[in-house]
This record gives C-alpha cells, sequence and structure tokens, in this order.
C-alpha cells in the first residue's frame, strides 16, 4: 500500500514538472513583465548599462524632465550587465516575435544599429515628426541612427576621437603637443620612435584583437571601408597606407599591442605602458584613473596621412524607441525635450556621468568650458565637442564591424609574417562571402 | 476489476516498465528532440531571424559552409586540438590511474583527489587562470626568465602556434583527472587473481599492461575516446575565454565560430547557417563514434 501511496506522489510530482515546462511559455510574458514596457501613463522604461557613464546621463534626463515639463514623470532606468545584452534581448525578442520583454526605450550603440534595423525592422519605432531640430547634432552622429532618410534614434553620447599625450614624456623626447597637432602620421612614427628611446613607452596602443585604429585612421582621412555597397580593402590605397603605417609601428615599438581589450585598459593604459591613447573620448575615465599622472596629459586632434588636423568618431550610442512602447507620444516628448535639446540634461550628463555630447549648442554652455584639472585644466570637453563637429561623414554598412574585425586579423597576420596583399585579400574574400557577394 | 487481475506478471512487468519510461520519453522529445528538429528546419532557412526564408537552393547553407574559409579553418584548428590532445591525455590517464591503483601505494585517496580536482573547477575560470598564468607579465614568464630559459618575456597568446599549446596544454590539466577516474573504476573491476596467475606464468609489468590491462579495459577506453572526442569537438570556452579565438582568428573552434555567427559582435544573428554548421558537427561526431565502436568491437 506504501508503494502504491509513493508512485502516485512521483506521478503527481512528474505531471507537475510536466505541466510547468508546457506553461512555462505562458508565464513569461507576466513574469518578464517587470523588465517590459509599463503601463502606467506616466512612466517610461529605459534599458543601459553603464552605471558610471550612461545611466547617470539618462538619470540627468528624467530629472530634468520631471523638474520643468511634467512632475508626474517617472522613468526607470533597469540596469543592464553589458551593451551585449541590450543587443540580445532585441534578437531573441523579434526572432520570437514577441516584443513584450522589451522596455519602452533601450540605449544602443551607434555601430551597431544599422544591422539590426535592416534584420529586425519591427523591433523599433521611427521618430517621424518627433520636435528635434536635427541641425544642431554633429552630422556623422546622425547618420549612424538615420536608415533610408528617417531618423530612428535620439544621440546620448558622442565617440568623438581623441588623441592624448602625456606631455612630461613628450618633453623628456624634446617634444610638446603642438608637434602632434596637425602633423603627418610619418613624423608622428619619427616622434614615437624618440619618446620610445627617451622612455621606453609606446605612443600609441591597440588591442591585437581589436580594430578601433585602423577604423579611426581611415575616417580622419574621410575614407571609408566600404564603397557603394561593396567591401573596399585591397583597392583603397589608403587603407593598404595605413595598414603598413600600423604594421611598421608595431615593429618599432612605437604601437603597442596587448592581446585583448582588458590588458589594452588594465594593463597598458592603467599599467603606465603608454605615451599616448587614441580613442573615442569615453576612454578618458579610464585614463583618469591613473591618479599619480594627473596634470600630465593634454589632449588633441588627429594626424593625417597628408598632414592637417584629422577628426574620428569611435562607439557611442542613441536612444531608440521599442515596438513594445506603449506611451510612444511621451516617449517622443521626453526624448526631444531632454536629449534633443536640453543643455541643463547635458550639463547634468557631463557632470554625474562624464558623457560629452554630440548636440552643438551644449558645447557652449559654462560647464563644457570648465578646465579639467587632469588633464592640465585645458577645456577638453568643449574641444572635444567642437572637434565631433568637424568628422566627416563616411560610407556605412550593416557589416560594420565584420569588416573590422577582418581588417584587425589581417594586420595581426601581417605583424606576423604574412604578405600585406595577401592578407587583405583574405579579409576582403572573407568579407564579400559573410555579404553574400 | 477481474480482468485486470487477469493479467499475466509478463504483462503487469512491462506495463510498469513502459510507465516508468513515458514520463522521460516524453521530457526528452520534448526538449531534446522537438528543438533538433526546429534546428534542422531553421538550418534550412536564412535571413533575419524575424523573417527567415527557404534557403534557394534549399541546401545553400551546407553547401556555403565548405567555401567558408574561416569555418574550414576552426575545423582544421579543431581536428588539430583532438589529434594531439586526445591521445596524450588517454596515455597519460592511463598510467596514472595503472600508478594509483598500486595495492601498496600510500595517501591513494590524497593523491586521487590532487589528480581529479582541477575537474572540479569551472571552465571559465580555469580558462582566466591559463589566461593569466600565461600572460606576458604571468606566472610562466616569470618563471622561465629567472630560470633563464627565456630571454625575455614571451607573448604565449598572441602567437599562433603558442596559442594553441596553451590551449593543449590547459585542455589536458583540465581532463586528464576525469578520464583518470574512469579508469580507476576499470582497473578496479579486473580481479587481482588475473594478474597473479599472469605472475605466476612469469609476465613481466610491461608484458601483463598490455596483455590484461589494456584488453580487459577496452571498453571504458573506448568510452572515453567518444567521450573525449565529442568534447573535443565542442570546444568552446577555452578559444573563447583564453584566446578569444586570437590571434586573428588563429585558435578558433568550430563551436567558437558557430557562436559569432549567432551572437557573435556587430548584430550577426545569422541562425540559419550557425544551425547548419551545427549539424555538420553532429554528423562528424555521430561518424567518429561510430568508427570508434566499430573498431572496438571485440564480437566476430
Amino acid at each position: 500500500m506504501k508503494k502504491r501511496v509513493l508512485s502516485v506522489l512521483l506521478a503527481g510530482v512528474m505531471a507537475f514538472s510536466l505541466a510547468a515546462c508546457g506553461g512555462g511559455g505562458d508565464d513569461s510574458s507576466t513574469e518578464g513583465g517587470e523588465a517590459a514596457a509599463s503601463g502606467d501613463e506616466n512612466t517610461l522604461t529605459v534599458f543601459a548599462w553603464d552605471p558610471a557613464f550612461n545611466i547617470p546621463a539618462i538619470q540627468a534626463a528624467a530629472d530634468d524632465y520631471k523638474e520643468n515639463v511634467d512632475p508626474d514623470f517617472n522613468l526607470e532606468i533597469i540596469e543592464q550587465a553589458q551593451s551585449g545584452d541590450i543587443e540580445t534581448a532585441i534578437t531573441t525578442a523579434a526572432s520570437a516575435g514577441d516584443y513584450s520583454n522589451l522596455p519602452d526605450i533601450v540605449l544602443f550603440q551607434d555601430h551597431y544599429i544599422q544591422r539590426y534595423i535592416s534584420d529586425y525592422p519591427d523591433a523599433w519605432v521611427p521618430l517621424g515628426d518627433i520636435d528635434i531640430n536635427w541641425d544642431d547634432f554633429a552630422a556623422e552622429k546622425l547618420d549612424y541612427s538615420t536608415v533610408d532618410g528617417e531618423h530612428y534614434g535620439v544621440p546620448v553620447d558622442g565617440g568623438t576621437v581623441i588623441c592624448a599625450y602625456r606631455t612630461d614624456l613628450l618633453a623628456e623626447a624634446g617634444y610638446t603637443i603642438d608637434d602632434l597637432t596637425g602633423c603627418t602620421w610619418d613624423e608622428f612614427m619619427e616622434i614615437g620612435k624618440a619618446v620610445y628611446d627617451a622612455t621606453g613607452k609606446a605612443l600609441l596602443c591597440m588591442n591585437s584583437d581589436g580594430n578601433d585604429l585602423p577604423y579611426i585612421m581611415m575616417q580622419a582621412e574621410g575614407v571609408s571601408q566600404f564603397k557603394d555597397g561593396k567591401p573596399y580593402i585591397t583597392e583603397n590605397e589608403t587603407l593598404i597606407t595605413i595598414v603598413e603605417k600600423l604594421v611598421q609601428m608595431a615593429k618599432d615599438g612605437t604601437l603597442l599591442m596587448p592581446n585583448s581589450w582588458s590588458d589594452y585598459t588594465d594593463k597598458a593604459i592603467q599599467g603606465d605602458q603608454v605615451a599616448g591613447v587614441m580613442n573615442g573620448n569615453w576612454i578618458i575615465p579610464t585614463i583618469e584613473k591613473v591618479e599619480a599622472n594627473s596634470g600630465k596629459w593634454e589632449i588633441t586632434t588627429m594626424p593625417t596621412l597628408e598632414g592637417g588636423e584629422g577628426y574620428a568618431s569611435n562607439g557611442g550610442a542613441s536612444l531608440y524607441i521599442t515596438a513594445n512602447c506603449k506611451n510612444v507620444d511621451l516617449a517622443k516628448e521626453f526624448l526631444a525635450y531632454t536629449f534633443g535639446g536640453s543643455t541643463v540634461t547635458y550639463d547634468n550628463a557631463l557632470k554625474n556621468g562624464g558623457v560629452v555630447s554630440t548636440y552643438i549648442p551644449a558645447g557652449e554652455t559654462e560647464v563644457y568650458q570648465e578646465g579639467v584639472e587632469y588633464f592640465n585644466n585645458q577645456p577638453i570637453y568643449a574641444d572635444i565637442a567642437e572637434m565631433g563637429s568637424h568628422v566627416q561623414t563616411i560610407e556605412q554598412s550593416d557589416y560594420h564591424y565584420s569588416a573590422r574585425n577582418y581588417v584587425g586579423a589581417a594586420i595581426v597576420n601581417i605583424i606576423n609574417g604574412a604578405d600585406t596583399m595577401e592578407a587583405l585579400k583574405e579579409a576582403e574574400d572573407q568579407l564579400n562571402f559573410e555579404m553574400g557577394n | 476489476m477481474k480482468q485486470k487481475k487477469r493479467m499475466t506478471l509478463l504483462g503487469k512487468q512491462s506495463a510498469a516498465g513502459w510507465a516508468f519510461l513515458t514520463p522521460a520519453t516524453i521530457l526528452i522529445a520534448i526538449m531534446a528532440f522537438w528543438p533538433m528538429i526546429q534546428a534542422f528546419i531553421m538550418s534550412l532557412q536564412t535571413g533575419s531571424s524575424a523573417n527567415m526564408t527557404w534557403a534557394d537552393p534549399l541546401f545553400n547553407n551546407y553547401t556555403r559552409m565548405f567555401q567558408d574559409k574561416l569555418f574550414l579553418r576552426s575545423v582544421g584548428n579543431t581536428f588539430f586540438y583532438l589529434i594531439i590532445q586526445v591521445p596524450i591525455m588517454l596515455i597519460l590517464a592511463i598510467l596514472l590511474a595503472q600508478l594509483l591503483n598500486n595495492q601498496h601505494l600510500r595517501f591513494k585517496g590524497v593523491f586521487r583527489t590532487c589528480v581529479f580536482l582541477p575537474c572540479a573547477t569551472a571552465l571559465v575560470s580555469y580558462a582566466l587562470i591559463f589566461k593569466s598564468l600565461f600572460a606576458t607579465d604571468g606566472l610562466v614568464n616569470a618563471v622561465l626568465v629567472n630560470l633563464g630559459i627565456l630571454e625575455s618575456n614571451y607573448n604565449f597568446l598572441g602567437n599562433s602556434a603558442s596559442a594553441k599549446a596553451v590551449i593543449i596544454i590547459a585542455l589536458i590539466w583540465r581532463w586528464t583527472g576525469y578520464n583518470m577516474v574512469f579508469y580507476l573504476a576499470g582497473l578496479q573491476n579486473i580481479e587481482y587473481s588475473v594478474y597473479e596467475a599472469a605472475k605466476i606464468d612469469g609476465a613481466n609489468g610491461w608484458k601483463t599492461f598490455w596483455r590484461i590491462t589494456v584488453p580487459l579495459l577496452k571498453p571504458t577506453i573506448i568510452m572515453t575516446f567518444i567521450m573525449s572526442i565529442n568534447g573535443t569537438l565542442q570546444l568552446f570556452d577555452e578559444s573563447v575565454n583564453l584566446t578569444n579565438g586570437g590571434p586573428a582568428n588563429s585558435t578558433i573552434t568550430m563551436s567558437h565560430y558557430i557562436f559569432n555567427n549567432s551572437f557573435g559582435s556587430g548584430g550577426v544573428s545569422n541562425f540559419g547557417y550557425a544551425t547548419a554548421m551545427s549539424f555538420f558537427v553532429f554528423v562528424i561526431v555521430a561518424v567518429l563514434a561510430f568508427i570508434n565502436m566499430k573498431v572496438g568491437d571485440t564480437r566476430d
């Protein structure tokens, strides 16, 4: 008898667990409801990922809107561990055709958005008649969030490239930052060698599984990795010259190539192995972590192949309204008022998160004009905002990062002894293959 | 009621058997076989995952992978790991098992625990530990430089050949103990009297090992072989965490490449192609396991 009771119990447990499996699909929409768009008409939800950078910026916008427009407004910022989590959330939601787990608004990386809009057009809400004067923004920045003339995103932070140099190390080698402003890459390489000989530190740095430098160097020349929607690599003289220069610098020891991104930030930059850093301005907080070097850094523009100041942009993100947004009008009003044109938002975003905007009027406020002690009291934010307005628009593609990855891999192969043109041909073939050309 | 009582003993047993089998069968069918069928259907499709269409021609994803140099390289890398790592690991495991099975050895428990302990480490954590050990300023470099073997710090993970070697060393460290446990269990099933008889007949240690231990361990050896081949073909964590496939994709494995095609950087979500490649891996594993079982089959 006991056995029978036991078997009934066991069978019951199994049946229950089966039911739980079957029912899982229905439950998830309500369980995940916390993260989903809120039904409350004064509340919006947003996904963002960096509690030291973009979350304070979005919070500043929420506070601004609450104080100056609608006291009942409430913005719920849901922190994600990394930007990739938001991309995966969009991919899974769109693949399942069920957007209910998405928030009203997501912060999304600029370089990724074009691919996501073309792959998952139904996941996004175009901004249409939103009340924003787009001319106030850097054209290059808007280029990412605009697809077929339709605006999808409101810019938050820009990726304007800075070249930060250690003035004390340059002085040891007999140079000043002015020598590096508007110089040619050949002059840069000479100075790099002198700095390396005098101090043992590299003037340039890039992680070897990365691809930031070739891309930003090309952008400073106004050249893309794509031409008319096709890969533009082996016939691209500018790209070939840039790759050759990078390889030469790596051989000279003036370009340091740590193995991974974390080695780049933690060992190379924070481990005080470099005399210069060239990347999007979001790298500034990483540089500032070495307190001992306060006052020794300054920033300037990029070198170019023919000489003259170069401007580029790398990274940055914008806010996008998702298909799950129940209150599109409120979302549009909020975005238009804050990141669409409020210097209060931008001032606080800079103060609290170090977020430098691409909204041109923001660069004129007092907060932007203040000198930064770490950078020898240079008003770097005003400078960055100014630089951002000069960045040239170049051809973008859904395969932006694929192209960068293949070119980056080619550079590593060339440094390890492969033939330049063969390695670049392989990169181009692989990219063509991936694009289905 | 009377009808039921007349059920034969055999019938009862078989009914009970089915009753016990059913829940597991249903669960496996829902959790494993249904997704497999879905995946196969997906592998014939193409396009963004929100709006997939049938590939044209239907098996395009399958023919495509043989023109994909990067995929072929990942296949090559995976087989490179397989061919070098599996034999070394299994021989080491069998030797260690033999040593630790010695009747006169003291502190057996301690040694066995030590050898098995790496298996208790999570894959990601051990990969990260190896990454820091072999970093340019890591422990291995410090030791080698101080011993005078290397002149200056060597970038192990920045060079394709040494990065592959590091992955293989890491794999051997992680999995030898695991296989050793199977051999130990196998060895303990061999009657000691068999060895005694051999000793009386005058067989030395080497002969005993080849003529008695290896044949009697054959089922275990085949099992570990299949498991190791299977595991190595699906190698993922080491490639992702130790080298991130680098330098320049020279250490990438098949699973890592499949992952890059589904959730990799740059918004690539080529699920159709990725599942097709997964099926290719599945076929390779099945074929290799089949060959292994045929080779190891002792029946005539």
